[in-house]
């Protein structure tokens, strides 16, 4: 089995990557996990997996320069594809590559996750939304925020991608149930969790670290372990995994 | 409600509201800031927008397409797509009547924190209210998130926002391939 979640948001801050990386590493405890750095212009999940020195990315996968085994790395009970941050890298790197890289890492875990690129103005900033099976939308109780989720919403299911939930994240103040209910309405997945705004996130962040491996008790890394639980996992056809991914298009209107 | 001409100090284009709530807090203006949607697809997108500020924090908040004041005014002059913006100057003593209408003020923070999703902009416009405002965090957060409230409770807006984003969904689709790779 393989599923194939595209973590994503339409405006950047959102604390995107805090929670792909917290997300997998919750679901880690039930499944062979795979963390995906799909942000190939503005990659920053290496520096939030300790992985800011490794040679080999998803860039030179994407350049055809490496194999997909040579950029993953076994971290924090979780298989972790990181992308390079350098211009060089990102010019050379072909983006529609990544249906291959998605397809080849499917063979082999149960939940692939994609660190989306907080914009939806190209055809790499989408790719991600249209090789995956469901969205996880990270909002933030702001206007702009839940204005930009309801756009990813739409572009995710105009390209055949369903919505998994809505997760809410760095809430700083009290009433998020009345604002999380009222925009639960307009989406198709239920929300998942409000992680509250945490010093913790930076300071992970700043070590280089997951948050749930660097303060696994605080009140945010108990609420992505929450969001993960509500995440109910399902089996794609298994038969046929790789040309799933290979094969990704958007289907016609009926 | 009515607001004496003020002088204007810069009109432009902005794509989204952000900027002008950080100018205005950077240079302390005394005065108003109207706000004019460019992208007249949105339902809402009739009528203007107005923000008053004293030394660079806003006050009030009112809209003249809906005729609402306070943290709705806010939800409704946001729209996805780029603003007209022009800052006025004013006196204090002009803006004075307006400023005493209660129901018309909104908490100092939330124009930058839900209008704009810049909760570091909104932290420095507490800090820089004046005593007698609700500054900390705590104390605005009774009707902190009544401006995302009353965006969420506007269907159609928020029915136009899907709408236009499927159609664009639809329409890149083609333009980027994605249709036939």
């Amino acid at each position: 089995m393989v599923e194939v979640f595209a973590v994503a948001s339409g405006k950047g801050g959102t604390g995107k990557t805090t929670s792909t990386v917290a997300l997998g590493m919750a679901l880690a405890e039930r499944y062979d996990v795979t963390v995906v750095d799909a942000d190939t212009g503005m990659a920053n999940l290496l520096f939030h997996a300790g992985l800011s020195e490794v040679e080999t990315t998803l860039h030179d996968v994407l350049a055809d320069s490496a194999a997909v085994a040579d950029a993953t790395y076994d971290r924090f009970g979780m298989t972790v594809v990181p992308c390079g941050t350098s211009l060089e890298g990102f010019r050379d790197a072909d983006p529609s590559r990544l249906r291959e890289v998605v397809a080849t890492l499917a063979a082999d875990t149960d939940v692939i996750l994609l660190d989306s690129p907080p914009a939806l103005d190209s055809r790499a900033a989408v790719l991600p939304v249209v090789i995956a099976d469901r969205a996880v939308v990270v909002l933030q109780p702001t206007i702009p925020a839940i204005s930009d989720g309801l756009k990813v919403q739409e572009y995710a299911t105009s390209y055949g991608t369903d919505v998994a939930g809505i997760l809410f994240n760095k809430v700083r103040e009290d009433g998020i149930e009345s604002v999380a209910e009222k925009t639960e309405r307009y989406f198709d997945g239920p929300t998942l969790e409000a992680v509250p705004e945490s010093e913790r996130a930076r300071e992970a962040r700043r070590a280089g670290r997951p948050l749930l491996a660097h303060a696994p008790d605080c009140e945010a890394a108990a609420a992505y372990r929450r969001a993960a639980d509500s995440l109910s996992v399902r089996d794609g056809p298994s038969d046929d995994v790789a040309d799933r991914f290979r094969s990704a298009v958007i289907p016609e209107p009926p | 409600m009515r607001l004496p001409q003020g002088r204007l100090l810069k009109s432009r284009v902005v794509s989204d509201p952000r900027e002008p709530l950080a100018e205005m807090l950077d240079r302390r203006v005394t005065g108003y800031a109207v706000f004019e949607p460019q992208d007249s697809l949105l339902l809402d997108a009739d009528g203007r927008g107005v923000v008053t500020f004293t030394d660079g924090v806003p006050v009030v908040a009112y809209h003249t397409g809906s005729d609402r004041g306070g943290p709705p005014a806010l939800a409704d002059l946001a729209v996805p797509g780029p603003y007209h913006v022009s800052i006025f100057e004013l006196d204090a003593a002009d803006l004075a009547p307006v400023h005493d209408v209660e129901e018309l003020c909104v908490p100092p923070g939330m124009p930058a924190e839900r209008l704009a999703g810049d909760p570091a902009l909104a932290d420095s416009t507490r800090r820089a209210a004046p005593a007698g405002r609700p500054t900390a965090a705590g104390a605005e957060s009774a009707d902190d998130h009544g401006a995302v409230e009353a965006f969420l409770e506007d269907e159609e807006k928020i029915s136009a926002i899907r709408e236009q984003a499927r159609q664009e969904a639809k329409q890149r689709a083609a333009e980027w391939g994605l249709n036939d790779t």
